[in-house]
């Protein structure tokens, strides 16, 4: 009859890695629920396959919206599609609350613009919502960081920031370049 | 002269307030389900007027081995008006149709054997292949399929298409005069291509097996 032998360093060992493993699970739960982290909720649905037949994502309605919202910030409606976010330039001012709302026509694709903290995923059937300010004018690329089909290398599109002087608002929302 | 002026500027206005959609039919499953079940056979028997024009010849493209839902979406626009033919021809045959001819017709062409090209296809732009990053140029086959097959959801297939065909639909897309695709996506593609671009990608894809 065999019995199972463990080691007194083994024991020890496997003390402290449990230890630490209940170290982090308690952080990830104690920070949870102290600082109201918790997965998306009130999630916002749409039919991807009629976005062109929505009030929202209608073609004529995307863009920088012509009138800011209620807080001053400004919101800018996008499509992502195979393989662009529609329109395909957008112009923004600097130091503004951009508040943007997106939605995909087809596939999972993400939305990311390099040295800012504008990102988020894509999801057909969801709307996406997110919220950034631009400090610094300048040229960005959007850029898709799904991978969503053979032309996902190709897939961006033009944010150009405006120095908060230089803004004017535009006059109707949507209007592709 | 003022008066038509009056009346464009007036018609402007109207297409900048409340533009209607490029088309008005979405994919939803229960459309495509609904083209799917096309029933080719009565198709066949429909298909009998338009065999007169797309015969493979001149500037009217083949329709054979085409995506049904290409073919469906196609029809629907020259009914409600979304796609214009400049001859009308196509929209007056399509508003004839009733909802199930137009899935029957596309169930009866998309099952013929493909359109194919006589060979020797290459690619004088790279635009077709690689696309090209500084115009924000995606490759055509990202979407058209690296054979230019056509990919789902109603992409069509290009490959061995009439090159006729292919220059005039690539012009029109350019200035504005087709204007049935959603998000101006391939008016946006169309738009950066020089005219000679248009005539090699043209002659590419008419040219692939």
């Amino acid at each position: 009859m065999s019995r199972l032998e463990i080691d007194e360093l083994e024991r020890k060992w496997l003390s402290v890695s449990l230890a630490m493993i209940g170290l982090f699970v308690g952080a990830i739960v104690v920070t949870a629920v102290s600082q109201g982290v918790h997965p998306p909720s009130h999630v916002e649905t749409i039919d991807s396959a009629s976005l062109h037949l929505s009030q929202e994502f209608a073609e004529d309605k995307l863009g920088v919206q012509p009138t800011p919202l209620a807080d001053g910030s400004l919101q800018v409606r996008l499509v992502a599609g195979r393989y662009g976010f529609y329109p395909r330039e957008i112009e923004v001012p600097a130091g503004r609350r951009i508040v943007f709302r997106m939605a995909s026509m087809d596939v999972l694709h993400g939305a990311h613009i390099p040295m800012t903290n504008m990102s988020t995923m894509i999801v057909p059937g969801y709307v996406s919502e997110v919220v950034s300010v631009f400090p610094k004018p300048g040229e960005y690329p959007m850029l898709c960081n799904e991978y969503c089909g053979l032309g996902h290398d190709h897939m961006w599109s033009k944010v150009t920031v405006i120095a908060q002087e230089n803004w004017r608002e535009p006059a109707t929302g949507g209007k592709q370049p | 002269m003022k008066a038509i002026l009056l009346v464009a500027t007036g018609m402007m206005f109207v297409a900048g307030v409340d533009a209607a959609p490029s088309t008005q039919v979405a994919w939803t499953p229960a459309t495509l389900d609904f083209v799917e079940k096309g029933d080719a056979g009565r198709g066949k028997a429909l298909s009998a007027p338009c065999a007169g024009c797309h015969d493979g010849t001149g500037t009217n493209p083949s329709l054979s081995g085409q995506l049904p839902t290409y073919l469906y979406r196609q029809l629907q626009d020259y009914k409600n008006g979304n796609r214009q033919d400049p001859t009308t021809i196509m929209n007056t045959m399509a508003s004839a149709l009733r909802d199930q001819d137009m899935a029957d017709l596309a169930a009866w062409y998309g099952q013929q054997a493909p359109m194919r090209g006589a060979g020797g296809a290459s690619d004088a732009t790279g635009i077709a292949g690689r696309g090209e990053g500084r115009r924000m140029e995606p490759p055509c086959s990202s979407c058209h399929g690296g054979a230019g097959q056509g990919e789902k959801v109603d992409t069509p297939r290009l490959a061995g298409q009439s090159a006729a065909y292919l220059e005039a639909t690539l012009l029109a897309y350019k200035s504005g005069q087709r204007a049935n695709d959603i998000y101006s996506r391939m008016r946006l593609i169309a738009a950066k291509l020089s005219d000679a671009e248009i005539r090699q990608l043209a002659d590419y894809y008419s040219r692939l097996k």
